[in-house]
């Protein structure tokens, strides 16, 4: 991770609160942004941490609700379920498509076609 | 085991070419790295199975976050009249969104950001004003490069002298040696002096 700025590397002196993640990397996807033109520096510390807390809310919650609790694990279906469940993680329901079977899709999509087919 | 999106025709073409999309490697694909994420699950959830698949969504969802983020502040921006996202857009942005439990460790990390930033611009001025001008500080040095000159020379001198006097004591005993020969060897010379 060399692109990580300097500051990044006090990680010693007052360990917990400084930045895990590249700065660089979340610049250039705060960029990647239609409409995002020039960002602060400071601002840009403030999503970098936002996002770090995020990743951790977002694996404590899926843990907590989800069913792999007794076998200490962390699944796909964990993270989908507390996307859909939990209010603020909705904006993930876009990218989280429940997985089904193949045999599944391939039955509602007949059905898609047949309705269209009445038309 | 086959993924698709649980929704009508139209939406799974979306899903398609957005994958195709990545595939290219346009803008889009630009993620947190893998390992970021894994180390960050790891000190999260310690001791925690987590699959593979799981942890290529949470990469994804950072992304999503990101650009979540992003957008709300752009958009406060957009409302203030100012050209640049500033701290106070993210904050108001984080708490429009629902993460406002987020805000007060957030404030505390920039701030610390600051400090440290500001502690090694005094540790750099620090260095520079030990006391010492830095023409002095070059004067010290070129004293220092002078010094060691003058040694190495003393040195190679010194050696230059212990091979002289080495030479010469070699000398005066092959001297000696062939003094005592010199007696019995003009016979040699003159026969040699013939031929």
């Amino acid at each position: 991770m060399s692109q990580n700025n300097p500051d990044q590397e006090d990680q010693t002196s007052g360990a917990k609160k400084t930045i895990s993640l590249p700065i660089s990397r979340v610049r250039l996807i705060m960029k990647s942004s239609p409409d995002v033109s020039s960002i602060n520096q400071d601002a840009l510390f403030l999503t970098t941490k936002a996002t770090e807390l995020f990743v951790q809310h977002l694996a404590l919650s899926s843990f907590n609700n989800g069913s792999g609790k007794e076998t200490n694990s962390l699944s796909y279906s964990d993270l989908a379920k507390t996307a859909e469940e939990t209010e603020t993680f909705h904006f993930l329901t876009d990218i989280l498509p429940k997985k089904i079977l193949a045999r599944d899709y391939l039955k509602s999509l007949e059905q898609m076609q047949e309705e269209e087919a009445d038309f | 085991m086959v993924y698709f999106v649980q929704r009508n025709s139209s939406r799974l073409f979306l899903f398609f070419c957005a994958t195709m999309a990545s595939s290219s490697g346009n803008d889009d694909d630009l993620t947190i790295p893998r390992a970021a994420i894994n180390k960050m699950i790891k000190e999260t959830l310690p001791n925690v199975r987590v699959a593979n698949d799981a942890r290529e969504l949470v990469v994804n969802c950072c992304t999503e976050f990101i650009h979540l983020i992003s957008s709300e502040a752009n958009e406060i921006c957009n409302k203030s009249d100012k050209k640049t996202i500033s701290p106070e857009h993210v904050i108001n942005a984080l708490e429009s969104l629902g993460f406002g439990s987020y805000i007060t460790e957030v404030k505390d990390v920039l701030q610390e950001c600051k400090t440290v930033a500001l502690k090694r611009r005094k540790a750099s001025s620090r260095l520079e004003n030990l006391g010492i001008p830095e023409e002095e500080l070059l004067r010290q040095q070129q004293e220092l490069f002078a010094k060691a000159r003058q040694q190495q020379a003393e040195l190679a001198q010194q050696e230059w002298l212990q091979m002289q006097q080495a030479a010469q004591q070699a000398q005066m005993a092959a001297a000696s040696a062939s003094g005592a020969q010199q007696a019995g060897s003009s016979q040699d010379e003159d026969e040699e002096d013939d031929m």
